[in-house]
């Protein structure tokens, strides 16, 4: 009945997969760290002769290194959009610092007698440099090789947010889909990747002054060896797709896609944040959306008719923990006031001013809450605590902070908002392990990433929307003492999404049409 | 011979050089004698131009030292520090041959030189050859130090404090086989130092320092006999004793 697998199964089933985005994970650390080094080495070398500049060289270097990594590759999007240009050129500046810092404090920490006994014997500042400085701060100059190089293998994974492959691929979309074996499958060879990685240089780093001009020769070269490794996917449609990782990984996403519909399409893996933007860039021709996402309507897409019914319903409502609902009877009648209120246009807007117009989701909530007649002030009551989570996208911002100001104006609980809980595996872990007491969960989501039954039921559940709700909330309580209220209404299901005018020109209205498209096309 | 033509060196509004001139002959040993914060080793450093004077000049055998390119000049000018300065990752040999090797000596000619320094300063080659500076106690770097200094036989000597950072009886000892070289006959040296006794050992003439400034120029025995100043004659105080030790030693 139980499919589960073990690690080592799901390693030897995807170990095709693993071992290319192990590579292009080398490959992706590699390019970047040979820039790094390139660029880096001879920027140290220049301010520790030009004290001056350092300030400035250092600063600025510091100060691109406290940016997330998220932040910036939210940053390098509009200049270089996606895939492994802004992948690269993100890696490339998290390593700089480390490079720049050691080249400048190694050659800076040589004994100043010798700098000043070298050119008292003769020797120009180019000989000092490659004779003395150089050599004698190589092991400073390697550590921070080193910390750059374990900097980009760990940042490394975020590159599967922006197309760029690597193993974040498996991490994130294991996150998404509740596999802890997917997790482990990327996070793993990345640890060990990292590890080996800092031993290997380790050795390097502790070369003998004999041999280190060679080192220091031969290293760029071997850096350019594993460069190579990096070579982006390349399929042979003319379309290309971006799915989420949650997406390429699911029976009701690509996987489906493939085998009930027979679409092949070349496909690359990007993040939620990024990919509306890129499919409106023309990055992108197809991406797997939520059909309530804002942006839907402020990037002009269309949404494929799903005619063979792939996508089960994903209908929202709040999950919370039974014994909370016990010990506060008044808060369940508060929470289901939202019930049915809010259909797919609406949600569609809410999103929409969230994602298009910036606006605060506090301020949208309320504004919705108003105009519904639900808006009271809050009672500062101190009868107890209850405490909210949230996935990471707007949608759940939103519906968090219409929960909260309900709970509020409606009772005297007192509210704790975590919101930005990441995916649905740390949402679900915190409400099982009574860190957070609800957050707002979608029943195909519950089906598929959560309780995961046998494909057949799956295909029997699907498609209705209340046998799907009464097969979840049934199991949430039996397994986990957790209760599904009433639906909020809208279904924010998946759904392929193309820019209306391609998808006009090219007559294509349903995924059948897609599939139809492409084979046409070849 | 060297002539030094009114140069003066401030850093941070502070003379560290005040218009000093002097003319050293060819030969000539002198010897710089003065307290830390003299100016003395400053005065050193613009010889070899790593420190480069505000004004004035200085003329090698007649040639200004700023007309040939700075790395050139040294290499023909042999440099004893205090602290040695000997490069960690070469080994005594490497070290040694330094500047043979800047000035594309073949190998051929660079061996035999370098043993036969190192025999010369009491440092068997078989034994440190290969060595590492670190392998070696402050004293036999100090030997590497001057056999570096003398490698490619420059006729010009500078010497900052060379025996300072050692203890009394290995200074004695390095500095008794220094003394015995035959390499410093004709070689002209300039040396700084705050040891009146290493003066009153090694000078021809003394130059007493103070302030940036010659205070007064002369034999050993002029300090003494004639003090230009109160200055001077309180530097000696109480010296006459060693001095007299030396003049009797010697003759």
């Amino acid at each position: 009945m139980d499919q589960r697998q073990s690690l080592w199964e799901f390693m030897q089933q995807q170990s095709g997969k693993l071992l290319q985005q192990t590579i292009q994970h080398i490959g992706l650390t590699f390019i970047s760290l040979l820039i790094a080094v390139l660029i880096g080495l001879p920027l140290g070398i220049y301010i520790a002769r030009n004290k001056k500049a350092a300030g400035i060289v250092l600063g600025a270097a510091g100060v691109l290194q406290t940016i997330p990594s998220i932040a910036l590759l939210g940053f390098l999007i509009p200049v270089l959009g996606i895939g492994p240009v802004p992948a690269i050129a993100a890696l490339f500046l998290y390593a700089l610092l480390p490079v720049i810092r050691n080249t400048y404090t190694g050659i800076n920490g040589v004994d100043p007698g010798v700098k000043e006994a070298a050119l008292a014997m003769g020797m120009t500042a180019t000989q000092r440099l490659f004779r003395v400085d150089l050599v004698l701060a190589f092991p400073v100059i390697m550590a921070g090789i080193r910390t750059a190089t374990v900097i980009n293998v760990g940042v490394g994974t975020l590159a599967a947010y922006i197309a760029a492959g690597g193993l974040g691929e498996f991490i994130f979309g294991g996150i998404a889909l509740n596999n802890t074996n997917m997790i482990l499958a990327g996070a793993i060879p990345a640890a060990l990747l990292a590890i080996l990685l800092d031993f290997l240089l380790s050795l390097v780093q502790r070369t003998g002054s004999r041999k280190r001009k060679m080192v220091l020769g031969l290293l760029p070269l071997v850096m350019l060896f594993f460069s190579s490794f990096y070579v982006m996917p390349i399929g042979n449609t003319r379309l290309l797709a971006g799915f989420t990782p949650e997406f390429m990984g699911r029976r009701d996403g690509d996987i489906g896609l493939r085998s009930v519909y027979g679409l092949t399409i070349r496909t690359v893996v990007i993040s939620d944040a990024v990919m509306y933007k890129a499919i409106y860039d023309h990055k992108l021709d197809v991406i797997s959306g939520y059909s309530t996402d804002g942006r839907l309507q402020a990037y002009d897409l269309v949404t494929l008719e799903d005619d063979k019914k792939i996508f089960p319903p994903y209908y929202a409502a709040p999950v919370v923990r039974s014994e909370v609902l016990r010990n506060y009877p008044e808060l369940a009648p508060v929470l289901n006031k939202l019930a049915g209120r809010i259909n797919d246009s609406i949600m569609t807007l809410l999103n929409y001013r969230a994602e298009y117009l910036n606006q605060p989701p506090d301020r949208i909530a309320r504004d919705f809450l108003e105009s519904a007649g639900l808006y009271h002030p809050p009672r500062n009551g101190k009868k107890g605590l209850i405490r909210l989570g949230s996935k990471i996208f707007p949608e759940q911002y939103i519906l968090t902070d219409m929960y909260a100001m309900l709970i509020r104006g409606f009772t005297d609980l007192e509210v704790d908002s975590k919101t930005g809980l990441g995916g649905t595996k740390i949402c679900f872990e915190a409400l099982v392990h009574q860190q957070i007491d609800m957050y707002p969960e979608y029943t195909g989501t519950a089906l598929l990433a959560i309780l995961q039954p046998p494909p057949a039921l799956t295909d029997r559940l699907a498609g209705s929307r209340d046998s799907v709700y009464r097969y979840v909330s049934d199991r949430f309580d039996r397994e986990y003492g957790l209760t599904w209220l009433d639906p909020i209404g809208f279904n924010n299901a998946y759904a392929l999404m193309m820019r209306r005018s391609q998808a006009e020109q090219s007559g294509i209205r349903t995924i059948s049409d897609l599939t139809h498209y492409l084979k046409n096309q070849k | 011979m060297i002539v030094v033509k009114n140069i003066s060196k401030r850093f941070n509004m502070h003379n560290a050089v005040d218009n000093i001139s002097f003319t050293v002959g060819q030969g000539e040993n002198v010897v710089f004698l003065g307290t830390s914060g003299s100016g003395k080793t400053t005065l050193l450093k613009m010889i070899n131009r790593l420190i480069e004077p505000d004004c004035g000049e200085i003329l090698i055998d007649g040639r200004s030292i700023v007309d040939q390119r700075p790395e050139h000049l040294r290499r023909g000018i042999g440099y004893v520090f205090q602290n040695n300065g000997l490069f960690p990752h070469y080994t005594i040999e490497e070290n040694i041959a330094i500047v043979p090797r800047l000035l594309g000596w073949n190998r051929d000619r660079i061996a035999p030189r370098v043993i036969s320094l190192m025999e010369k300063l009491r440092l068997p080659p078989a034994q440190y050859l290969n060595a590492y500076p670190n392998e070696l106690s402050g004293g036999q770097q100090q030997r590497v130090g001057i056999a570096r200094a003398l490698a490619a036989d420059p006729p010009v000597l500078l010497m900052d404090e060379p025996f300072g950072a050692l203890d009394p009886i290995t200074r004695a000892s390095v500095k008794k086989d220094f003394k015995e070289l035959d390499e410093l006959r004709s070689k002209t040296i300039i040396l700084v130092t705050h040891d009146v006794q290493e003066a009153f050992e090694l000078a021809d003439r003394i130059f007493l320092m103070d302030g940036g400034r010659i205070i007064q120029e002369g034999k050993p025995e002029d300090m003494f006999d004639r003090p230009a100043t109160q200055y001077v004659k309180d530097f000696f105080e109480g010296q006459r004793y060693i001095f007299d030790h030396f003049k009797n030693s010697q003759h």
